[in-house]
């Protein structure tokens, strides 16, 4: 049944709650927009604190994003071609992180990097400390996002006919010059799409990182502390910063939305 | 050369059994069955994309069976093509040809589209081509590299009859160019007929039956290559022995061991050269069939019966005639002429001869 027409009661109905989630979402960050004046948002980006935040935030989202890539995109290829033993828990696993109240990611992510546990003095003797250090930040970056990353890859792998791959063998190519040759170039954009979303949610983790690092502070806990030591007021410009900055990731995964990928 | 000596394999609940065959170098082989008999998963087996369980691949007098798809020089061509969508033709051509410099990748590049016929579309996307371009396209990248042994996946199957004649003429032209061993996989024994040197038939993971395609043809081996590959009628039957006096007893000698005997299938009541007595298949090709209006007319085999004319299917050079005897029904092929001549019409009942020697009995 068509849609596009206001043609019956059912349409109406379907156009008219559409239209009211939009007006939720949409509502409150337009209201946020207008709520900064542009003095005070032009002495937010001369705000020393508040940019360190930023610089701190996009660092360990970066950092984070490309751990999950790196770790993840081998394992979306595994989940998506080879089918192992303990495939569906494997997977199941990997996701388990999206349905975790992030709080509690931190609490376990505290007692299993914490210096308590043996993978913490493990990794301290190393000379890589996780609470209260950068590396905590990224760890609780990497355990919310990482499930994005694989969850895209593997999609976007399922979505190349391994037969392609199997020419390319043929071909001459050993597996990883059939990989990187052919399914990677193919599956890219939408393994890329899945990283950008990744390292936007990387930049929006608090729940995690405030129980694992609170100092040094991301912008999302910096936004909080003035929140709550100051007020609204001296939360909103901090707030309309990182909301810009998530607005041009929302813009290049639009550009990045794969487009079917068959030259014409 | 390509040599498959007791291959098996197993893919999940289906498995290739005791695959032996061999095509010299520079032959045309191929490989007929019905869908799912294990057809393109001997080629990849072949091409090493799966694992065997047993037996041993030997190309150009090395034994491959352990070694990687890339190590094999072989040139693969899947049935959907499988082009790479993210790259031009031409850079799909030339995919194989990386070694090579820049130079010599273009110089066979354009070499093959010219034989192909694709120089007009090495610059464009593969989207929007013909199964007929796209087809050429995966042929003239599969033998870019020089691969010596050529494996093709039913590679008519997707495109029209007309492309399909014309691709035939020039897969024969270019194997014979490229002095490629090449193995096709394909579900049509004319195929074999126009192109190969060798086919084996497969059924259910075995070889049913290997040879030449004319010895397949006239002579199939089991009621099921004769009625997949349709050489003709397949009856059901019991084989007698004849006497000198054509009784059915004694003895008399045809030839070649074999002997006088009578087929029997229902109505059908057929004098025969056997080997054996008892049941037995007897295949009627469409040809030895001889269709007349009058029990005079032309010349007088050993077996003449009445036939009712129930459908007559005009070709081009050949018209089949679908017949029934009794509730058995039989097909012959005429000339489209002669067809015309006698007027064969449904409901007609016509004179049909068959030689005994013309009927092959399994």
């Amino acid at each position: 049944m068509p849609l596009s027409r206001w043609s019956s009661p059912w349409s109406i109905a379907v156009w008219l709650l559409g239209a009211l989630l939009v007006l939720f979402v949409a509502g409150p960050l337009a209201r946020l927009l207008l709520q900064a004046r542009p003095a005070s948002l032009a002495a937010a980006f001369r705000d020393p604190e508040l940019m360190a935040s930023l610089w701190l935030t996009v660092l360990t989202a970066t950092s984070a994003t490309i751990c999950s890539l790196f770790l993840g995109v081998p394992l979306a290829y595994l989940l998506a071609r080879v089918p192992f033993p303990g495939r569906r828990v494997v997977a199941g696993l990997v996701e388990l992180p999206v349905v975790v109240p992030h709080p509690v990611a931190g609490i376990a992510l505290l007692l299993f990097l914490g210096r308590q546990s043996p993978t913490g003095r493990a990794l301290g003797a190393l000379g890589l400390e996780f609470v209260s250090h950068v590396p905590g930040i990224i760890a609780g970056m990497l355990f919310v996002s990482a499930p994005i990353v694989v969850s895209a890859a593997r999609e976007a792998f399922r979505g190349v006919d391994p037969k392609l791959e199997r020419v390319a063998r043929t071909l001459g190519d050993t597996g990883w010059d059939a990989f990187r040759r052919v399914t990677l170039p193919i599956a890219g954009r939408s393994v890329l799409a899945g990283a950008v979303l990744a390292w936007a949610r990387s930049v929006s983790e608090f729940g995690s990182i405030v129980i694992l690092t609170y100092n040094p502070k991301v912008a999302s806990i910096l936004i909080y502390d003035r929140f709550t030591l100051f007020g609204l007021p001296a939360a909103v410009p901090a707030a309309v910063v990182l909301l810009l900055l998530a607005l041009v990731v929302f813009v290049v995964v639009q550009l990045l939305a794969p487009e079917g990928g068959v030259r014409r | 050369m390509i040599r498959l000596e007791g291959v098996g394999l197993r893919l999940g609940g289906f498995a290739l059994s005791e695959i032996g065959f061999e095509i010299p170098a520079g032959g045309y082989g191929l490989v007929i069955g019905p869908t799912g008999s294990g057809k393109t998963t001997l080629l990849e087996a072949i091409a090493g994309h799966l694992p065997l369980t047993s037996g041993r691949i030997v190309l150009r007098d090395r034994d491959v069976t352990e070694a990687a798809p890339e190590r094999r020089r072989i040139g693969f061509v899947y049935q959907h093509y499988h082009l790479f969508p993210h790259m031009t033709v031409g850079e799909n051509i030339g995919y194989g040809l990386r070694e090579q410099g820049t130079a010599g990748r273009g110089h066979r590049v354009r070499e093959l589209a010219e034989l192909l016929n694709l120089t007009p579309l090495l610059d464009r996307g593969i989207g929007g081509l013909s199964g007929g371009e796209q087809q050429r396209i995966a042929l003239a990248r599969a033998l870019a590299p020089r691969p010596g042994i050529l494996l093709l996946d039913e590679p008519f199957a997707a495109v029209d009859p007309a492309t399909r004649r014309a691709l035939r003429r020039e897969l024969r032209a270019i194997h014979e160019r490229e002095g490629t061993t090449t193995l096709q996989v394909t579900h049509d024994f004319e195929d074999a007929m126009q192109l190969g040197d060798v086919v084996a038939v497969l059924a259910g993971g075995r070889i049913a039956q290997l040879g030449a395609p004319e010895q397949v043809f006239r002579f199939p081996n089991s009621a099921f290559v004769a009625e997949f590959i349709g050489t003709g009628t397949v009856l059901r039957g019991v084989v007698q022995r004849l006497s000198h006096d054509g009784s059915a007893e004694g003895t008399e000698a045809v030839g070649g061991g074999r002997f006088a005997a009578r087929f029997r299938s229902g109505a059908l009541d057929l004098e025969v050269a056997a080997e054996r007595e008892g049941a037995a298949y007897a295949v009627l090709r469409p040809a030895d069939l001889m269709v007349s209006r009058t029990a005079t007319a032309g010349p007088a085999p050993r077996n003449r019966f009445a036939a009712r004319v129930t459908r007559v299917e005009h070709g081009a050079a050949v018209a089949h005639v679908h017949l029934d005897v009794e509730g058995t029904a039989l097909v012959a092929a005429v000339m489209t002429t002669t067809a015309e001549e006698l007027d064969l019409v449904a409901g007609l009942t016509v004179m049909v001869g068959v030689k005994a020697t013309a009927i092959h009995l399994i």
